[in-house]
């Protein structure tokens, strides 16, 4: 099993989950997921970007406007199963976890 | 503001500014523009998190292109999985942020008062060879440190690469260990 993927990239894919978004989008929406909790930088969100689309687990989005400055992103093949899996053994380890609070209360 | 967060642009490598820098920019200039009606605190706020990340994010790719190849599990999109012996503790990040800064807040110093002092001026001029023979022996001894300084960033640069993803990949939550004929320390 592959290590687990940090908490702003699994929001950062769980955005491009459902549609392509630019990078405003995606601040919004992983800070609305995460209710607040995650405010990514320009920063933080671009250094993750890139690496994720070395990884090929996000591609860019093309458009008719395709400028520059509003360039879209999308979830890839690859980048779907990688979060899929990641959600599958966040999934196990909650069932772990569940279990093993209910035994220690009884 | 958008000359502000372009000039800091300036932190990361060039080719990383010429690929993202518009785009950045523009998000940057979005995400601030939203806050411009809050308090000032959540202002200030916003600022620090914006100029935190961009000089995480400039350290982070000046390391990758220093690093190149080895490197790149640290930089993975991946967590780092490592033995805890070989965990940086998170102060390190922030203390080679202040160094970061350090440094080009010397540099800058360095140019304005290479700026204000004059060629005529007489105190200032060619060194002398008795001078030489004094700066010759602690160049030396800044290059020797140089040298250990990079080997002992090789060395912990190798062992992160040797102790990491590699061998706690094939462990799994449940504690159970996958079948891989490697055998894991």
């Amino acid at each position: 099993m592959e290590s687990p993927i940090s908490e702003p990239v699994l929001l950062i894919l769980l955005s491009l989950a459902d549609q392509p978004r630019h990078g405003y989008a995606i601040l919004k929406d992983t800070e609305k997921m995460s209710d607040g909790r995650v405010r990514l930088s320009t920063g933080t969100l671009y250094g993750a970007l890139r690496r994720l689309l070395e990884e090929g687990w996000i591609a860019r989005f093309k458009e008719e406007d395709n400028s520059r400055a509003k360039q879209a992103y999308r979830l890839t093949a690859l980048g779907r199963k990688n979060l899929q899996e990641e959600l599958s053994r966040m999934k196990h380890l909650t069932r772990v976890a569940s279990l093993r609070v209910a035994r220690k209360e009884t | 503001m958008r000359s502000l967060y372009r000039s800091l642009l300036h932190l990361y490598p060039a080719g990383y500014r010429a690929e993202y820098g518009d785009e950045m920019t523009s998000v940057f200039l979005e995400a601030h523009a939203e806050t411009a009606d809050c308090r000032v605190m959540t202002q200030a706020i916003f600022g620090v998190r914006e100029l935190g990340g961009l000089l995480r994010g400039a350290l982070r790719e000046h390391l990758r292109n220093i690093t190149g190849p080895y490197g790149s599990a640290l930089f993975s999109t991946r967590r780092l999985s490592m033995h805890s012996e070989f965990r940086f503790p998170k102060a390190t990040v922030s203390l080679m942020v202040i160094i970061l800064v350090g440094i080009l807040l010397t540099i800058d110093k360095a140019k304005s008062i290479s700026a204000s002092i004059s060629y005529s001026r007489p105190n200032v001029g060619p060194i002398h060879a008795a001078q030489q023979l004094m700066l010759l022996p602690a160049l030396l001894i800044i290059l020797a440190g140089a040298c250990v300084v990079a080997v002992i960033a090789w060395g912990v640069m190798f062992a992160l690469q040797r102790s990491g993803l590699h061998r706690l990949s094939d462990v799994n939550p449940a504690g159970e260990q996958r079948p891989s004929g490697k055998l894991s320390i």
